[in-house]
């Protein structure tokens, strides 16, 4: 007998490991992968910044895995030598961590062509940021007859009861924070004031959302009427008829900056940098800018209009005034105490 | 290929057959809850020294303590309340003909078909301050402000007893359809009333299927992070959350192992508990 019973069945699950498992085989030539975040992020890149790169480089072939920060901090240092992500996409937080894990090239910036063309804040030689959120204050202008035009309103007595705010596992909770203290006096180094003030705030408080997702849906249950809010998320429920809308503070908006790299050891370095250099053209930056996506571009040479700038701002020099950074290094060496502080004392 | 041996014992079965469910678990299970285990071993977060600090953080917090106390009394109570409400509805479709069997089973069934996070989002609809409750008591005058109902604790259990009710439902109908009916007669007619044939032939009769639910609907319960976190909020900590919180926002893997090591403790000792009482009550059910 040439075949036993054994040896078939080991061919046998040899093939369908195979088909189960192509990466076992071919593990090398692999098309560029950008891991992206979930949701209208996706959407946005799938849409414009994608076909601009495939457009730019002869269709080179090219995948969008959307995930988390975290998780694509933990899949490539999981595989260093030969990481299954070539860019990745980070909110400031995580993105020290990948540079402080040595998960990223610097930029190559004396090659790229729009780099000198971004905004003084956006050139990170770690990585570029393409894009930027903003934090302001979001309302229900149906129950909020004056519009708010500081922070400070959320303490008001009037909304007893109707503010919404999320914990610091996000960037916005942990950025509203740090912009709460500093509001009284504080800093990155020191949010007490900013701890003091949340306690004042708690009877204003309806909700602390675990994510700035459930925070949006809850000015469509009427839980609440005002709240800090990202400008991305509140027009995508504005566009859904949902009556709210989006000021930014007398303070200053919070802006993140969201950062794009060139992960280490990548076998598609060269592809990586062409679709960086795709999300810093003003075309694509143009395109991700006007509705539906209203995404806040960083290079300069990109004429603001529309939505964004009605309410944040018209040109580069009123962004850069009417725009807070903050020093995400100093945020990151206390995140894990404030947080454990939160869990602790804001019980509502 | 050796000869198949003469004769073979026809009641005993070759473990051979499990081999491939029993490899999968080792590589997708076991294996992963080792390196996990050896995870939680460590001091710091970069996993270079070894020790037990992790566990000590946790056992010595009063804090974490009480995140670990509040988890284990939500799985209690939505498993009472699974109880207390599923337990008519598996007793009725033992006593109705066939067209309503069908409408229960169907309604016991409806949500296990729609997902998780769809039926959370209906229950921030029918909590929420202009939700339907409210609404109602509201326009009967019965209240001038709205409750809180969606953030509370109240919110969290009916929310996660209606997720999880076909996971109790479902064993008690199976449990309760082994009941002989005539043992029901026999108790009536040897002079037992209706509550008494109920706590004493119905209710141990059933307790195998009781035990199975309540295990079920409990590790599905304090397991239930989408529910626990949209309905609960960001303030109310449970396991679940804490666990993400550590893993996810902290980067602190060894913490983060440790609360998990400790928490799958913490539920097979209270799965033990339930798996003795369902020994326990084998006995009182022959005697």
């Amino acid at each position: 007998m040439i075949m036993n019973r054994r040896s078939l069945l080991t061919t046998a699950l040899t093939l369908g490991a195979m088909k189960a498992f192509p990466g076992l085989s071919y593990a090398q030539a692999r098309p560029l992968v950008f891991a992206t975040f979930t949701g209208s992020w996706e959407e946005a890149h799938k849409a414009v910044l994608v076909p601009a790169f495939r457009k730019a480089n002869a269709d080179a072939a090219m995948v969008l895995d959307p995930m988390l920060s975290v998780d694509q901090i933990a899949k490539v240092n999981a595989a260093k030598a030969n990481p299954p992500i070539d860019v990745m996409l980070h909110d400031p937080g995580p993105a020290l961590v990948a540079i402080g894990q040595d998960l990223v090239e610097p930029y190559p910036v004396e090659k790229s062509a729009y780099y000198k063309d971004l905004i003084t804040e956006a050139q990170e030689p770690m990585g570029p940021a393409p894009f930027f959120q903003v934090v302001g204050l979001t309302y229900n202008p149906e129950a909020v007859k004056t519009p708010p035009t500081s922070w400070a309103d959320l303490w008001k007595p009037e909304f007893k009861g109707r503010v919404g705010i999320t914990n610091l596992n996000s960037t916005l909770g942990t950025g509203w924070l740090v912009e709460i203290a500093k509001m009284r006096g504080g800093s990155e180094a020191n949010v007490d004031p900013g701890f003091k003030a949340l306690e004042e705030l708690k009877p204003n408080l309806a909700a602390v959302a675990a994510n700035p997702g459930a925070l949006a849906t809850l000015f469509q249950q009427g839980q609440i009427d005002i709240s800090p809010g990202n400008f991305n998320a509140i027009q995508i429920l504005k566009a859904r008829g949902v009556p709210v809308e989006f000021v930014a503070p007398k303070e200053g908006a919070i802006a993140f900056k969201t950062t794009i790299h060139i992960v280490k050891n990548s076998p598609n370095r060269e592809l990586a940098f062409k679709l960086i250099e795709a999300a810093l053209t003003p075309e694509v930056q143009t395109t991700l800018m006007n509705p539906p996506y209203l995404i806040v571009p960083t290079n300069s040479k990109v004429t603001m209009g529309g939505e964004i700038a009605r309410v944040l701002a018209k040109d580069t020099a009123e962004l850069k005034q009417k725009f807070v950074f903050q020093d995400w290094k100093k945020i990151n060496e206390q995140r894990s105490a404030w947080i454990e502080r939160f869990n602790r004392e804001i019980k509502i | 290929m050796g000869a198949a041996p003469a004769s073979r014992d026809v009641t005993s079965y070759g473990m051979g057959l499990a081999a491939p469910l029993a490899l999968f678990f080792l590589l997708f299970f076991v294996a992963p809850l080792l390196q996990l285990f050896w995870l939680s071993l460590h001091n710091d977060t970069a996993g270079l020294h070894w020790g037990l600090g992790q566990y000590l953080h946790f056992l010595t917090d009063p804090f974490s303590l009480g995140v670990l106390g509040s988890t284990l009394l939500l799985g209690a109570e939505v498993t009472a309340v699974c109880l207390v409400l599923g337990f008519p509805i598996a007793w009725l479709y033992q006593r109705v003909g066939p067209k309503l069997q069908t409408i229960i089973i169907l309604i016991v069934l409806l949500p296990l078909l729609t997902s998780v996070v769809v039926r959370t989002f209906a229950w921030i609809v029918i909590l929420g301050r202009q939700g339907i409750i409210n609404a109602t008591l509201q326009s009967l005058g019965i209240i001038d402000t709205p409750l809180k109902l969606l953030y509370t604790q109240f919110g969290v259990v009916i929310a996660l007893a209606q997720v999880q009710m076909p996971l109790m439902t479902l064993p008690l109908i199976t449990a309760l359809g082994r009941i002989d009916p005539n043992l029901d007669d026999a108790s009536c007619s040897l002079g037992a009333g209706s509550w008494r044939t109920f706590f004493r032939v119905v209710l141990p009769l059933s307790l195998p299927g009781l035990i199975a639910g309540c295990t079920l609907t409990y590790a599905a319960a304090i397991t239930a992070f989408i529910t626990q976190s949209l309905i609960g909020g960001g303030q109310m900590l449970f396991m679940p959350m804490y666990l993400y919180q550590q893993a996810s926002t902290l980067q602190n893997w060894p913490f983060a192992a440790a609360i998990s090591i400790i928490f799958l403790l913490a539920v097979l000792a209270v799965v033990s508990v339930f798996t003795t009482l369902g020994r326990m009550s084998r006995g009182y059910g022959g005697a």
